[in-house]
């Protein structure tokens, strides 16, 4: 079982050093799409938990409930890693 | 000629039409031309030398389109660079294309401001680059190490010419309206100077989920999609079950198509999508209209004006594909070759293999140009490979494209290590000072050798691997 909580502070990391620029301030809580997550974006990060969970974040899972923060992102990626 | 000409006669045929829709606005083809005409005057005023050669560092927008056809109105030529590009690959783009100037819309170093949102950076030049007497309006830079050609140049006429030519395939027309959610910096010739010559009403889309896509496709009454396999597989797993009654055109580009993204597709929203061969020197090559139901994995028949065919085939008909007919790129920059030097025999040799089936359908085997695309980016594995090959732990490597069931091509490379002890530590950290992130390999994999011709040693290159 892997924790929503750990999933969020990886996907920070990643989001931080490799999506945003240094000077978005990101929070678990900022607004993904507000910042500027585009649709490159959204296919490094699927790319990244696939390579780190080996697991592929099915694209339809990925609403825009999904993209409204990275703690949303990080509940919908746990959801989907757990299924069996 | 010139290619705002073109977009003269469409905004006096159609001023009132809308050109573009960024929401919430829209934009006429009578108001894009007033903006172009004022930023054409601002660029006039900066005194910059007729052929100087600007490169065009701005994200999708109607900012885009105004600054290149006010740069073209002032006989400059464009060189598209992506956004994402860390310094030391805008620098290597600006020497390698002798670059005047960059435009971007945040100054770079010391940029002067056109607009409050558009900004002019000057670069030094040695000396003013040559066009050789042609008239440019449009270099892709392609990158290399320093064997490669670097640069796909093409005049106004040659892009006039393959704007015609492609649209005897897309018949695209007054009455379309295209959404649009590929990036512009790759995708502009073949695609919004050819919407915008016939008419065509451009909504630009923020495409991150299905949802948004969808929605401005039902809205705005979309009749064309011209996309990359990874959006149409994002479409197709959407559960809303909204349909897309109005498409008409659903055009998949930029890599070879997944089965299972055809297949998906046509099954949620009961259209085909066709494959499309577009080449960067050539443009677009052929397109499946006909039978991209059965055939999914051939790019169709050629385009009318163009001719194809295969050169020495095998007892199986495949052959290396060669391309005749208008369109064909005047030149690769740099080292400067002129298109007569390019052609063999009047035919552009395009180094993927392929074969014709019985009914006339071109099938791609392999690709010998080893672009790979992301989602609709463009990534040239010299380019990844030259930065891999600085690292110190690094003897040499080949950046290659996998097929990833999801998103066409994915970007992975094959090292050798200086020693096996060598250390790779710092290797992803490392990429991203030097590559933009889309370009950066999604895995390293330590090998002993590369695959090398047993004749003039020559890396091996595949088509995507599985």
């Amino acid at each position: 079982m892997i924790q929503a909580t750990d999933i969020e502070t990886e996907l920070l990391t990643f989001l931080r050093r490799d999506i945003f620029a240094p000077d978005v301030n990101l929070t678990p809580e900022t607004d993904l799409v507000g910042a500027g997550f585009d649709s490159m974006s959204l296919v490094k990060t699927l790319l990244h938990v696939e390579q780190k969970f080996g697991k592929w974040i099915p694209e339809g899972e990925i609403t825009g409930d999904a993209l409204a923060n990275t703690r949303a992102l990080a509940a919908t990626v746990a959801r989907i890693l757990n299924e069996q | 000629m010139n290619l705002i000409e073109l977009l003269e006669n469409s905004a006096r045929r159609w001023p009132h039409k809308t050109a573009f829709v960024e929401e919430p606005a829209g934009i006429s083809y009578a108001e894009l031309m007033e903006k172009i005409q004022g930023l054409a005057e601002k660029f006039s005023a900066l005194q910059f030398p007729p052929g100087s050669r600007i490169g065009l560092c701005f994200g999708n927008g109607v900012n885009y389109v105004a600054l290149t056809y006010a740069l073209w109105k002032n006989n400059f030529v464009v060189v598209p660079v992506p956004t994402e590009c860390p310094p030391e690959e805008m620098n290597e783009i600006a020497t390698a294309m002798e670059l005047s100037a960059f435009v971007s819309p945040k100054p770079i170093g010391t940029g002067e401001a056109l607009m409050p949102d558009i900004f002019v950076t000057r670069l030094k030049l040695e000396k003013p680059a040559d066009n050789h007497g042609l008239n440019i309006a449009f270099i892709r830079f392609t990158s290399g190490t320093t064997n490669a050609r670097k640069g796909v140049v093409l005049t106004h006429e040659t892009i006039r010419d393959r704007v015609l030519a492609a649209n005897k395939g897309f018949k695209i027309l007054e009455n379309d309206t295209v959404i649009w959610c590929l990036p512009m910096v790759h995708h502009f010739l073949i695609t919004i100077v050819l919407y915008l010559n016939v008419g065509a009403t451009v909504v630009l889309a923020r495409h991150v989920t299905a949802k948004p896509f969808i929605e401005a496709t039902i809205k705005h009454q979309g009749t064309v999609l011209y996309a990359a396999p990874f959006h149409f597989s994002l479409l197709a797993r959407d559960n809303s079950g909204a349909q897309l009654d109005s498409v008409r055109l659903a055009v998949s580009t930029t890599c070879s198509l997944p089965q299972d993204v055809a297949t998906q597709f046509h099954k949620r929203f009961g259209k085909p999508l066709l494959p499309a061969l577009g080449i960067i020197e050539l443009g677009l090559v052929a397109l499946n209209t006909e039978d991209s139901l059965n055939r999914w994995n051939s790019v169709g028949k050629p385009v009318p004006d163009l001719q194809v065919k295969i050169l020495s085939p095998d007892e199986n008909g495949v052959g290396e594909v060669a391309v005749q007919g208008p369109g064909i790129c005047d030149a690769y920059a740099a080292p400067f070759q002129p298109r007569e030097n390019i052609l063999r025999d009047g035919w552009f040799v395009t180094g993927d293999l392929g074969r014709f089936d019985a009914d006339g359908f071109l099938f791609l085997l392999s690709r010998k140009t080893a672009v790979i695309n992301l989602a609709g980016r463009k990534v040239f594995p010299e380019e990844i490979e030259a930065i891999l090959d600085k690292h110190p732990s690094i003897k040499e490597s080949r950046v290659f494209g996998r097929v990833h069931p999801h998103l066409g091509e994915v970007v992975e490379a094959e090292i050798v290590l200086n020693a096996p002890e060598a250390s790779i530590e710092n290797l992803s950290h490392y990429c991203r000072e030097h590559l933009a992130s889309y370009k950066i390999p999604t895995r390293f994999h330590t090998v002993a050798t590369l695959p090398r011709t047993a004749v003039t040693g020559k890396l091996i290159r595949t088509a995507a691997t599985t």
